[in-house]
């Protein structure tokens, strides 16, 4: 609480204009603490939403107003019986803080630190909780890794958070750096946010970088990745590679065999902005230098495209792989999302139903029927070829 | 699907002191009322408007080091509470309120496998931020400067962080926290007086003091 300022307090006071309101004659004392504090000043960064914001939650006490006397008695019946069981949890004997859910963390070289303390090399027992920060400088490796998801290296320059760490969803944000990760855990589990996309392990292995300005390479060396922001998708199965942009999210993933030329046009394609005359060249040298094994980026540049591009990447498309019998032009120019999946399902990278079914299903907020998607996800695992 | 989308805060240039934002409360009600019903857009400008607040809450309690990512979870913490807000006008101190109780967490998380100490972390965290503009000797004196700061009780230090760190005005503080400009503009006096008084100790210790 503050008290009440006294009559020669308040004279002084108000003759420091600049204090304030930094108006009126400069205090050469607070202008020099102004400058060296200066580097502690907030800098901005962008605050990364989830994609849905949450609803806002129903009046619940003018709803049981408004409700007929015996639903009244019911939902009070309800709403005690849930205070209870709060009650319960509330005053049972408390875990251990450090016993909750967490990583295990190795220094693999140099002092990496969690937070702002150190891993010594022989440490044992270290653990990364959710919400703490693991940091590598330039000399410095780590591994992170938990039972049932697998194991991630971290490498130097890197900055990486624990996010969740739920039966169901384990998530993490790298801001800068390097990680190899190695997956266990069933597809679609396993999620890492970077600036300009998110990464969904759809059951493999994979190398992701991001740079200090947020962009990022994601390259897959076994099973297949999902690359995802704001409704853009690129599916980057072993042996591809893509990369992905602040703002304008995941580009055309690439096999890392594929011509020079055929990837610096996906580069250019990536970089042009939909009127530029850049894109049409980038777009007739994707499609001349097309292997059939670039099918992978035809089939995702059906989706970056409209109108004449959009036929003419369906023509060269379907002369290097024909499209299954039920797949019509048409309809792939008109992006009939089933005939789509057909056509990729016949390219052999992978069933596209994993996907799917993670798209759907993988909400912000943990379903309350968590565990069965967890199942419906591994049955479709099981299907897949 | 939890796709992400950025939010950029917008800050005015490196001026020492920026400018006033909108001080009535009117925008920023609108706004929060927008907000409230699942405006991305208003949020974010809510983001750019009171990010560097949050900022200098969280610097007053925690080690420089992880107030960034600090101030990214209290904006995250706050928007699925934010339609439990009844009243729009609170939003400044409710927001404030969120910050004040995210550091706190953020000291009971730490324990366990940090075993924070405050002291040995001045010593050691506040290290030079990359885009340091002085030399290592005016950063160590930045440094000291700071934890001076953190030792003032806490109705002064907050609005002394948010004055000579984030560079916000006397009636941008009020506005921002929901404080009386008196109140502001009381705690601004009294802690820069204690702040001065511990400056001006270390920089002449008492004969004999010396090791």
């Amino acid at each position: 609480m503050t008290t009440k300022p006294t009559d020669p307090e308040k004279e002084k006071m108000m003759s420091e204009n600049y204090l304030w309101d930094a108006s009126g004659t400069p205090d050469s004392e607070i202008q020099r603490l102004e400058s060296l504090l200066s580097d502690f000043r907030y800098a901005g960064r962008p605050l990364v939403l989830p994609a849905e914001m949450p609803a806002p939650p129903r009046k619940l006490l003018g709803h049981l107003l408004h409700m007929p006397s015996l639903s009244r008695l019911a939902a009070a019946a309800a709403i005690l019986l849930a205070l209870g069981i709060t009650l319960f949890f509330f005053l049972r004997p408390k875990q251990a803080p450090d016993s909750g859910p967490a990583w295990d963390v190795a220094n693999l070289q140099g002092a990496p630190q969690i937070g702002t303390k150190a891993i010594a090399a022989n440490q044992t027992a270290v653990k990364l909780h959710v919400g703490q920060t693991i940091v590598t400088n330039g000399d410095s490796r780590a591994s992170i890794s938990q039972a049932d998801l697998g194991e991630i290296r971290i490498e130097p320059n890197s900055r990486l958070r624990l996010l969740q760490t739920d039966p169901n969803r384990k998530r993490i944000q790298l801001d800068v750096g390097t990680i190899h990760a190695a997956i266990w855990a069933p597809p679609g589990t396993f999620v890492v946010d970077t600036p300009s996309a998110v990464a969904t392990d759809l059951g493999c292995a994979y190398t992701l970088q991001v740079a200090p300005d947020g962009s990022g390479t994601l390259r897959t060396t076994l099973g297949w990745v999902g690359f995802h922001l704001n409704g853009r998708d690129s599916f980057i199965p072993a042996g591809a590679m893509c990369s992905t942009r602040p703002e304008l999210g995941p580009g055309i993933p690439y096999f890392e065999d594929a011509t020079p030329a055929f990837r610096e046009a996906i580069a250019q394609f990536d970089s042009s902005s939909q009127d530029s005359p850049t894109r049409s060249a980038a777009l007739a040298g994707i499609l001349s230098e097309a292997r059939a094994h670039d099918a992978l980026s035809l089939w995702h540049l059906l989706y970056r495209t409209t109108g004449p591009e959009r036929a003419q990447v369906y023509a060269r498309f379907a002369a290097l792989v024909p499209p299954p019998a039920s797949v019509t032009r048409s309809g792939i120019l008109n992006l009939d999302q089933s005939m789509l999946d057909l056509w990729w399902n016949s390219l052999g990278l992978g069933e596209i139903s994993v996907w799917r079914f993670w798209e759907q299903s993988a909400s912000p907020q943990p379903s309350p029927n968590s565990q069965q998607l967890l199942q419906k996800k591994q049955s479709l695992l099981k299907q897949a070829p | 699907m939890a796709a992400l989308s950025e939010l950029r805060p917008s800050h005015s240039g490196p001026s020492a002191v920026n400018p006033p934002h909108e001080t009535s409360g009117g925008p920023d009600d609108a706004l929060v009322r927008a907000a409230q019903h699942g405006d991305r857009s208003a949020f974010g400008l809510l983001y750019a408007r009171y990010s560097r607040m949050v900022h200098g809450i969280l610097l007053a309690r925690v080690p420089s080091s992880d107030v960034d990512d600090l101030v990214h979870d209290v904006f995250l913490q706050a928007l699925p509470r934010l339609s439990t807000l009844r009243e729009v006008s609170r939003f400044p101190g409710w927001l404030a309120s969120i910050a004040r109780n995210r550091a706190t967490d953020f000291h009971r998380r730490a324990k366990p496998n940090d075993e924070f100490d405050e002291q040995s972390a001045s010593a050691q965290i506040e290290q030079p931020a990359p885009s340091a503009r002085h030399s290592s000797h005016s950063s160590a004196e930045a440094h000291a400067i700071l934890d001076a700061i953190r030792s003032l009780p806490d109705a002064y230090r907050e609005p002394l962080i948010l004055r000579l760190v984030e560079g916000m005005t006397g009636p941008e503080i009020a506005a921002r926290t929901g404080l009386t400009h008196g109140s502001i503009r009381v705690n601004l006096h009294r802690g820069m007086l204690q702040l001065r008084e511990i400056l001006g100790r270390k920089a002449s210790p008492p004969a004999g003091g010396a090791l």
